[in-house]
């Protein structure tokens, strides 16, 4: 009764809830603010260090890589453009570089995934001594890359070294290892390799162990065999991990520096020279900063550019 | 007696003045990156007697040569530099000082009456020094000659096959031509390499190459400075040498470093190498080499002329003027005449003539006379401030030809190419 007397127009109602908030909403809105305060002053003194130690050295090599600025000429101005990305991408040089690098990362990680992967899957079944294996597993990721090289340069130093040392007493010829232009590119992968693939194990051992065991016990009561479940099972569950895992691997592989410059030094000739030794020469040999920080601007839209066509590749794949 | 309270109050704090500001000299610790080779270890070993005489204590931060260029330019290109002494590479004389990052001594030689006079003038001038200043005081010269095994020269075997396949007696090559064939024939009838060679892109094979150029009459630049690299003694070289890392050299010479041409050299395993003639004192050691100890010799580089080269001691200008103060005083002190003397005697490659007469040195090492013309006829790689860029160039150019990635005429023609274009930079 009371309602059908009182009789409320529908724009003071309208009103009404727009600014004066019920008791509820008002509860949510000062816990937002509350939330977002609390979040914020947690995020900041992390995002302030973020924005010294990445985001200044990377708008300050943007800037470098259009300016003027060598180390015999200090100084910023005058902007030259796009100058010094023309004078990079002009060098034949940088495109050989280029092309290895890409080469070189689909090798690595190619081959870090499948042994990787062939371990993990062995790692999965094995119960005994497990955290024994990811123990020694995890030696050669512990590894600083200089470290990696300067020791296997010295097992496969051609005269002296042991790896042919043992070549020679189980009746083998020596090889050049890094003293030829045919076997150091192959002998950088296979030490990267070597190095990064205890990464993908743990990663891809940590994946397995996560998936449930229902659609196994399914796929065995159907009568299907191991390598049946492998792939019809395993391997699409495994995806979303294994995405991450060679996306965060191609990324450092396109990064490589550590290797050739202890190794080889870019030789013999120019068949071990990645893009970012290319960009290390150009900076520090040629003094060009400007021209150094353009080649690693490039490098970095390489970079980013594999990534989202990878991402993108395996959305279409999923779609 | 006020007065006398007052006179003795200020003499006090004279006193303490005096003692405080020696006390902030004595302060001062001098650091300074070294390359790892026995240069090094023969000074840092002598180091505590300067210490004790001045109060300044010194420290040397030792890592491989191909370190040190990138980790000395972040250094002095920053608002203050951590090391306040310089090692300074002759190939970097031409572009530290065009950057401005080094202090003219030529002021502190003057005031502390320096004698600039004792060094030889080719170690001077190898540093960049002129009228215009002086940036690097010479520190030690690493000239290039060529270190053989005497004993394989002498063995009756392969001097009967010496001369029956070259028609000539087995003896220390003359010319350059000689050297190669000599080094071929020993691989193919000494079963060891023939020459240890550092093939390694950059400036293991620049400096190697350049002895090879000079040795067969050639030179980067004419009297003019007009890149000459690329004409018929320039060619004569780049065949030779490619003859000889391909036919001479040991398995994996593209790879290899100074260490490691060091290394082979000293198990006996080569017979010959193209190298610093301070080496010989390190190879013709009982304890560390005992195969070759005894065996080795030392010549100029055949053909007359080998590589020059020489390290510097210089001061940033990025540090305080104590620093500057302290750094000049242990670069007086290390120079001088006697604590040269001490250093040559444990080895050291001077650059002060007296070094070389001197009776005590000469009878512990007769081979300085030897040294002596190595370094007289040593001539330089090209200075100027992108010498270290010139290196890459011409180091990449020698090791794509020796990998057979492009021919020998390509690769001088490029190097040549590359010398003009950085000569005009």
């Amino acid at each position: 009764m009371l309602a059908d007397s009182v009789k409320v127009p529908n724009s003071c109602l309208r009103q009404s809830d727009e600014t004066t908030p019920q008791p509820r909403q008002r509860r949510w809105r000062d816990r937002f603010d509350r939330q977002w305060q609390t979040g914020w002053a947690f995020a900041l003194p992390g995002l302030l260090v973020l924005a010294i130690v990445m985001g200044f050295p990377l708008v300050y090599s943007a800037v470098l890589s259009f300016s003027s600025y060598t180390l015999m000429r200090p100084h910023v101005l005058p902007l030259v453009g796009l100058d010094n990305f023309a004078s990079v991408l002009s060098d034949p040089g940088f495109w050989a570089a280029t092309w290895l690098t890409v080469k070189y990362s689909i090798i690595t990680v190619a081959g870090e995934f499948v042994l990787g992967l062939g371990i993990a899957l062995m790692l999965n079944r094995t119960l005994k001594m497990r955290p024994l294996y990811f123990a020694l597993l995890t030696i050669p990721m512990a590894m600083s890359p200089v470290s990696v090289a300067l020791i296997w340069r010295m097992l496969l130093q051609p005269n002296l070294g042991i790896a042919n040392h043992l070549l020679n007493q189980a009746g083998l010829p020596s090889i050049d290892w890094l003293g030829s232009a045919e076997t150091a590119f192959w002998s950088m992968a296979a030490i990267d390799i070597w190095q990064q693939m205890s990464f993908v194990v743990l990663i891809l051992a940590a994946g397995l162990s996560a998936l449930p065991r229902d659609p196994y016990e399914a796929a065995e009561i159907d009568g299907a065999r191991g390598w049946q479940q492998f792939w019809y099972i395993t391997l699409p569950m495994l995806r979303p991990v294994a995405a991450i895992t060679v996306v965060i691997q191609l990324i450092n592989e396109l990064r490589t520096y550590d290797l050739p410059y202890v190794l080889t030094k870019g030789g013999p000739g120019t068949s071990t020279e990645v893009l970012s030794f290319f960009a290390y020469r150009r900076a520090f040999l040629g003094l060009s900063l400007n021209e150094g920080s353009a080649a690693a601007f490039v490098l970095l839209l390489i970079i980013l550019g594999m990534t989202v066509v990878f991402f993108a590749l395996l959305e279409r794949r999923r779609a | 007696m006020t007065t006398k309270r007052r006179f003795i109050g200020l003499a006090g704090s004279l006193a303490l003045l005096a003692v405080t500001v020696q006390a902030h000299a004595e302060g001062v610790v001098l650091k300074a990156l070294m390359e790892d080779v026995p240069e090094t270890q023969i000074i840092e070993g002598m180091l505590p007697e300067f210490e004790k005489q001045t109060g300044i204590k010194v420290e040397f931060e030792k890592i491989g040569y191909a370190d040190m260029h990138d980790k000395l330019v972040s250094q002095l290109i920053a608002p203050k530099s951590y090391y306040n002494l310089l090692e300074v590479d002759f190939l970097w004389a031409g572009e530290f000082p065009a950057a401005g990052w080094l202090t003219d001594l030529q002021p502190l030689a003057k005031k502390s009456s320096f004698d600039m006079g004792a060094f030889i003038p080719s170690t001077v001038d190898l540093l960049g020094n002129s009228s215009k200043g002086l940036y690097a005081v010479p520190m030690y010269n690493y000239s290039m000659g060529l270190i053989y095994r005497k004993d394989l020269l002498q063995d009756a075997k392969l001097g009967a096959a010496y001369q029956q396949a070259n028609g000539t007696a087995l003896k220390a090559p003359a010319t350059l031509d000689e050297y190669v064939q000599l080094s071929k024939f020993m691989k193919q009838h000494a079963n060891i390499a023939g020459a240890a060679m550092q093939g390694q892109r950059g400036d293991p094979n620049s400096m190697e190459f350049s002895n090879y150029l000079f040795a067969a009459g050639g030179a980067y630049q004419d009297a003019s400075g007009k890149v000459t690299l690329d004409n018929a003694a320039g060619k004569k070289a780049l065949d030779l040498y490619l003859d000889n890392i391909k036919n001479g050299a040991q398995t994996g010479a593209l790879s290899a470093t100074l260490d490691d041409t060091q290394r082979l050299m000293c198990s006996g395993q080569a017979f010959s190498f193209v190298t610093y003639w301070w080496m010989l004192p390190q190879l013709d050691n009982a304890e560390k080499c005992p195969s070759v100890a005894g065996k080795l010799a030392l010549a100029t580089m055949p053909g007359g002329h080998g590589e020059s080269g020489g390290w510097g001691w210089g001061i940033p200008k990025n540090i305080s003027s104590e620093e500057q103060q302290a750094a000049w005083t242990f670069i007086q002190w290390v120079q001088s005449k006697p604590v040269v003397a001490a250093r040559a005697l444990l080895g050291h490659a001077p650059v002060r003539a007296d070094a070389y007469q001197d009776p005590a040195v000469l009878a512990k090492y007769p081979y300085y006379k030897v040294a002596a013309d190595v370094v007289a006829s040593g001539k330089s790689f090209p200075i100027f401030p992108y010498s270290a860029q010139y290196e890459d160039v011409l180091g990449t150019q020698l090791s794509m030809a020796a990998g057979g990635q492009v021919t020998a005429d390509v690769a001088l023609k490029d190097a040549a190419d590359g010398l003009t274009k950085l000569l005009k930079k």
